[in-house]
């Protein structure tokens, strides 16, 4: 790992190889623009396969280098099968970013088993199976970074998010947990999105009664007065993957405008 | 590419330690910079240094207790010509004795320099912020401010005390384009740091222990300080603000934050 003065901002990623998954939409794909762009080998690792290959086209176009990895991340064997293939592909990892994600809502007693489960093994099982599968390519790396993704809602409690809540609260504490196991090695980081405009969020907004009053007054509710944009969480995820960060570990960053602040 | 170009960065505390760091490395990436410290000859020292190597900086005697000294400072900067976009609060001092020993005009020194500072700072440069169109202040916490060690009632205090400050603020002006966020160092190899282990009967023991201690097994380096101040400072950060970003290698993970 090196310790940067004066650091090249056109080419902070120069090298490095990042495996994000959830990179088909929202978040996940704009990072992965941004650490092409910035250098690195983007491993584009989703269920979605056509957006996957969308993302992978989009950085073929800027120039950039990546690939399509088909997996379920609720699955052990394929997230196995993804940090296997990204090896194969390059030689190293560098930049694990755990950003893929359900949102289930539900009370708890309205929560179903089925949904409990899938909300676990996709949002925190998922998170300790890639890591612990790309730890020993992480150390190998010249200082490694993993960055997981949980939510505001993860460091409060909301109505109806009781499986969701409860899965990105414990991704938080993994993470932490992580980055004093494998101080001196690895970095381990939390980005903890709030209200932010991807296409999932498009799609509860779809199904919300008034979803324009209901912006207005969710917009009302965050100190800086907007809704975020993927690429707000893409500059955060970029400090996080990059020496910028160097001496950052167990961190939980918000990008949220500020929302956690009133809580 | 620089990141902090066509704006002024006042750094406060610029004459030494981590302040010096970042006020040097703010000037690299294209800020004028007003060094300002209560330590003239070291503000200069740091404002020459900068310019030697070809940037912009100037550098303002200022007292951070006395609002008089802190306007002055603050209009001087504004007086520069491109908009106040940056904001530092690096000044500070330690006191290090325990509660029942502490006296109440070192208690009041401390909290004047390190929790009012801060205060009286952002409210003479917030406004200039908000007529320019946005800006960052950036408010140098401590691990000491999120964790306690015994020994240090005043510090731990006033560095508690300006993380609420410092979100507080982050509310006030989120709609004004104006975002404060703090860093929280560990230890790191400059400043209060050395100045403190210094006094040990065995310093490089006590900074190798203490480095031990750390989940990195090292002590923070002021470069690292340097980069976590420039993306805060920069645009890379537009949607952060009220945050606390540790730095400290992971030190504040094994505790609630
Ligand atoms: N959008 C928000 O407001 C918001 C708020 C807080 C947290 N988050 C978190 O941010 C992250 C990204 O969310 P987004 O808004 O970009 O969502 P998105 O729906 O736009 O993208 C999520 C991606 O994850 C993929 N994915 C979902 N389940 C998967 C699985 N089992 N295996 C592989 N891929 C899977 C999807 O196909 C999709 O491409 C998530 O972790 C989410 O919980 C988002
Ligand atoms: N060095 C570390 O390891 C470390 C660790 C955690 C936090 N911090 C924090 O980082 C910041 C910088 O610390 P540092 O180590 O660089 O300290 P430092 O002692 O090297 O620098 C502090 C500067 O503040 C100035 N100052 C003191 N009183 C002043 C006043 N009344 N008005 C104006 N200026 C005044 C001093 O002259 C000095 O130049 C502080 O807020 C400190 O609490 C430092």
């Amino acid at each position: 790992m090196t310790i940067a003065a004066g650091l090249d901002w056109t080419n902070l990623l120069a090298d490095k190889v990042a495996l994000i998954t959830g990179a088909a939409s929202g978040q996940g794909r704009a990072a992965a623009l941004l650490f092409g762009a910035q250098g690195a080998k983007v491993v584009v690792a989703d269920f979605n396969d056509e957006g996957a290959a969308e993302t992978v086209k989009m950085l073929e176009e800027q120039d950039s280098e990546g690939i399509v990895v088909h997996a379920d991340v609720s699955k052990r064997g394929d997230v196995d099968v993804m940090v296997d293939t990204a090896m194969e592909r390059y030689g190293r990892l560098d930049v694990l970013y755990n950003n893929a994600a359900v949102q289930m809502s539900g009370r708890l007693v309205d929560c179903t088993e089925e949904e409990w489960d899938l909300t676990i093994a996709t949002n925190l099982s998922a998170i300790f199976w890639a890591c612990r599968k790309a730890l020993p390519h992480l150390i190998e790396g010249d200082g490694g970074s993993i960055i997981n993704t949980a939510s505001t809602l993860g460091l409060i409690g909301s109505e109806g998010f009781a499986a969701y809540g409860a899965a990105k609260a414990g991704l938080a504490v993994l993470t932490k947990q992580i980055a004093i196991e494998y101080g001196p090695q690895v970095r381990a980081n939390v980005i903890a999105p709030g209200s932010i405009d991807t296409p999932r969020f498009r799609k509860v907004l779809d199904k919300t009664p008034g979803a324009e009053k209901f912006v207005e007054q969710l917009k009302k509710g965050i100190p800086v007065r907007r809704l975020g944009e993927a690429n707000d969480v893409a500059c955060i995820a970029l400090f996080l993957a990059s020496d910028m960060s160097a001496y950052v570990s167990g961190a939980v960053i918000p990008a949220d405008g500020g929302l956690a602040v009133y809580r | 590419m620089t990141m902090l170009e066509d704006r002024v960065a006042i750094v406060v505390g610029g004459a030494s330690g981590l302040g010096d760091a970042i006020a040097r490395r703010f000037a690299k990436e294209g800020a004028t910079v007003v060094v300002a410290d209560i330590d003239e000859p070291g503000a200069k020292v740091v404002a020459d240094a900068i310019v030697a190597d070809g940037g912009n900086g100037i550098a303002v005697p200022c007292d951070v207790t006395k609002s008089a000294d802190v306007n002055a400072m603050v209009e001087e900067a504004a007086s520069i010509g491109p908009r106040i976009g940056v904001l530092v609060c690096s000044a500070a001092v330690e006191s290090l004795v325990p509660i029942v020993d502490l006296s109440d005009e070192d208690w009041q020194r401390v909290l004047d320099i390190d929790l009012k500072g801060p205060f009286l700072c952002m409210k003479a440069a917030i406004p200039h912020m908000v007529k320019g169109g946005g800006g960052s202040v950036i408010n140098m916490g401590s691990t000491l401010g999120l964790i306690v060690a015994p020994g240090h009632p005043a510090y731990c205090a006033a560095k508690g005390g300006l993380v609420n400050l410092t979100k507080q603020a982050a509310i006030e002006h989120a709609p004004d384009k104006v975002r404060i966020n703090m860093i929280a160092p560990s230890a790191t190899t400059t400043g209060l740091f050395m100045k403190h282990s210094a006094q040990a009967p065995d310093p490089e023991k006590l900074r190798a222990q203490i480095g031990a201690m750390n989940p990195m097994k090292r002590l923070g380096d002021p470069e690292e300080v340097c980069d976590a101040a420039v993306f805060l400072a920069s645009d890379m950060s537009t949607y952060l603000s009220g945050s606390v970003l540790p730095l400290d290698g992971g030190m504040a993970a094994r505790r609630i934050v």
